[in-house]
């Protein structure tokens, strides 16, 4: 496999399981440390089941994309959606501090994505949202 | 999807080892089997995440619950033998601060006592 990469995904929660494959193969190819093809399949992972659970429901034609290139020293990861509006660039403000009767359920996923990434954008165009993640790669690991 | 789940007992401390990949395909099985003992009158529990690869906010949830719960029980809930991404994004999402996490299972057993 090589510095770049693209793929269509049905629509459903276990279809992360081929990706994380694919992801192994792209991180050995570009030489990515196993702690950073962790941490992508961590963001894909995060990203996908909010899409397939809430993004594409009672969607025709769900249709998720996901693409990843390394240029420049930066690891760039694309996922295309053709769901209803979300902006996963939104603060989403997770508590990660309060003792545990009044730790909140949930919130965890979507400040995952954002601890891995160092740039994050999104855009809503033609019906479809498109987030952008891209992640240095320190000197060495690219 | 189902989760292949290890079971051992070790007095009063029941030990889970969940396999492979924890996430959103497979934490609803996992929080079956976790909450199934919670219910049954488990107190004490190790989750050993030995055999785990990978786990993802879904699976992380399940330990949340499973922590609150057994807190309300007056029980107690101990991880352990985690791998070093895994032991990363439990920093990260300051799990760490709320739930144990021992670096083996003897010591993970030592601190259900």
């Amino acid at each position: 496999m090589s510095g770049e990469f693209h793929v269509s995904l049905p629509a459903k929660l276990s279809a992360v399981r081929g990706l994380a494959e694919m992801v192994e193969e792209f991180g050995d190819a570009n030489r990515l440390s196993p702690s950073k093809v962790y941490m992508i399949n961590l963001a894909l992972e995060e990203l996908i089941t909010n899409t397939v659970s809430y993004g594409l429901e009672g969607v025709i034609d769900p249709q998720i994309g996901i693409g990843m290139h390394v240029r420049d020293g930066v690891l760039a990861v694309t996922v295309v959606d053709n769901g209803h509006p979300f902006d996963a660039t939104q603060d989403t403000n997770p508590d990660l501090s309060s003792p545990i009767d009044e730790r909140p359920i949930g919130g965890l996923g979507l400040h995952l994505v954002k601890v891995f990434a160092d740039r994050i954008a999104y855009e809503y165009a033609e019906g479809r949202n498109c987030l952008t993640l891209e992640h240095d790669l320190a000197s060495g690991d690219a | 999807m189902e989760i292949q789940v290890t079971e051992d007992r070790a007095g009063e401390v029941l030990v889970l080892s969940p396999v492979g990949r924890l996430d959103s395909a497979n934490a609803t099985a996992f929080e079956a089997v976790v909450m199934n003992h919670v219910r049954g009158g488990e107190r004490r529990l190790v989750i050993d995440f030995g055999s785990l690869d990978f786990i993802s906010s879904s699976g992380m949830r399940v330990l949340l619950i499973a922590a609150k719960t057994l807190r309300t029980n007056k029980g107690t809930l101990v991880l352990c033998s985690m791998k070093d991404h895994i032991a990363e994004v439990f920093q990260i999402s300051g799990f760490s601060q709320i739930i144990p996490i021992k670096d083996s299972r003897a010591e993970a057993l030592a601190a259900s006592a």
